[in-house]
């Protein structure tokens, strides 16, 4: 297609449309080249013809937006990541509609780990040996909270999921939002304030700093050092629901816990009230029961010492009682009735003892007593 | 009757025996010593059966103010 442009007397003017073209044109006539960075952005869907992706320089930042087909990226199996340093080899190329620059990529060859990534591998190295990241730093969790305060951005979703969370789970909570920016250049520095802000917040007893899902670079002021050495210097203890499942900002590493998702913090932070309820009224019900049982074993402990209370003065009395029979016994057989029961007889005169008839005269009067009864007699004959 | 209590009078009675089974004891000490182990044994006995009619007595009027069983709340 051809440029052409319209003439206004001596000035030549050209439409959006042919300026793109011919800009494109010019552009389509530079030679392939190799261009190096790391990868952002990396936009690829199924239902689209191409992929997208920004290149960006590590060392200032630039960046240069970058599409390919996409059976080609499909076909490199290349699997790339965020942050993932590249070589791109391609033409430039304008997209006319839009004019929109780039560079269409014929081929790209991982490079290796970026250099955003290696930083933080430094860093991540440096903050584990000062032991910023060692387990007994970290500080349980209040189990009730009197005020929790979080730090989120202002971008909502994150601070909606876990106000929703904290709300169902404990009505009572309250809760002290800082919002910030949490992502661009200054983003690092605003949380790192608002964290200290919040801290400083009476009866804050707990912080959370939260964040959905982003980009690896999104993620990066996570990993600031500044806010994890704020993090490990914070008066009460943190939570960090940073991005996804997947990704480990060093937040993560240095906060007392570590959630997944907001609505993960949530559930570290307040506990389930309901169920909460629940475990109290089994105790209460253990309880009664336990003073139900005691109540019960002092009881039967009482009638027992009842019961032997009753019997005791009767096994008492039958012990005496044996006692004393067992020496009437004795006295009987020692008896003299004993004797008489067996035919003898005691003769008496004048109450005394009638051992020799020497004692006796004719006529004396005698008392003669017998097993059974006794009779009075006189004395016929002395012998 | 005396003030004596039972368990002197038991202890008089025991000694009794004991003098009448050791053998040395006269006839005539004999008898008497028989004759005031029986009143002893006598005065014991009924000494324990007052106690026991006393003892039944308490325990019947435990058991009519005993809080009967189920009564309570």
């Amino acid at each position: 297609m051809k440029v052409e442009a319209i003439e206004y007397g001596d000035r030549r003017v050209f439409s959006v449309s042919s300026f793109n073209r011919g800009i494109g044109d010019w552009l389509a006539r530079l030679p392939t080249v190799w261009v190096e960075g790391e990868v952002t952005e990396l936009r690829r869907q199924d239902r689209w013809q191409s992929v997208f992706l920004t290149l960006k320089d590590p060392a200032d930042g630039a960046c240069l937006g970058v599409t390919m087909a996409r059976g080609q990226f499909d076909a490199l199996r290349l699997d790339l990541g965020n942050g993932e340093r590249v070589h791109v080899f391609g033409r430039p190329e304008l997209f006319e509609a839009r004019g929109d620059f780039r560079l269409r990529a014929l081929s790209i060859e991982r490079f290796g780990l970026g250099e955003h990534l290696a930083a933080l591998e430094r860093l991540k190295h440096k903050l584990a040996a000062e032991g910023l990241f060692a387990a007994e730093r970290k500080r349980p969790l209040p189990r009730f909270p009197r005020r929790i305060g979080l730090v989120t951005g202002n971008d909502a979703a994150a601070k909606r999921d876990f106000l929703t969370a904290i709300t169902h789970r404990f009505p009572p909570a309250r809760i002290l939002v800082a919002e910030t920016y949490v992502q661009g250049p200054r983003a690092a520095i605003a949380i790192t304030e608002a964290l200290s802000a919040i801290c400083a917040a009476p009866e804050v007893d707990v912080v959370v700093v939260a964040r959905g899902g982003g980009s690896f670079e999104d993620l990066l002021p996570f990993s600031d050092e500044r806010l994890v050495r704020a993090l490990a210097a914070c008066s009460v203890p943190t939570v960090s629901a940073v991005g996804h499942e997947q990704d480990t900002p060093l937040s993560d590493l240095v906060a007392d816990a570590r959630a997944s998702t907001p609505t993960a913090a949530a559930r570290l932070v307040v506990p389930d009230l309901a169920d909460l309820t629940a475990r109290l009224d089994r105790s209460r019900a253990t309880l009664s029961r336990g003073a139900r049982g005691t109540l019960d074993r002092e009881r039967r402990r009482l009638d027992g010492a009842r019961d032997q209370l009753r019997r005791a003065p009767v096994l008492m009395l039958e012990r005496r009682r044996a006692a004393l029979e067992h020496a009437a016994g004795r006295l009987r057989a020692l008896s003299p009735r004993a004797t008489l029961e067996r035919g003898y007889a005691i003769v008496r005169v004048e109450d005394e003892i009638v051992r020799s008839s020497a004692q006796l005269g004719p006529g004396a009067k005698v008392e003669v007593e017998l097993g059974t009864g006794s009779f009075g007699a006189r004395v016929e004959e002395a012998r | 009757m005396s003030e004596r209590t039972f368990e002197e009078d038991q202890r008089e009675l025991e000694s009794i025996v004991q003098r009448l089974e050791s053998g040395e004891a006269s006839l005539d000490e004999a008898i008497a010593l028989w004759e005031r182990g029986e009143e002893l044994y006598r005065v014991c006995s009924a000494k324990l059966d007052a106690a026991h009619g006393r003892i039944e007595e308490l325990a019947k009027r435990v058991e009519e103010v005993k809080p009967g069983n189920g009564a309570q709340a």
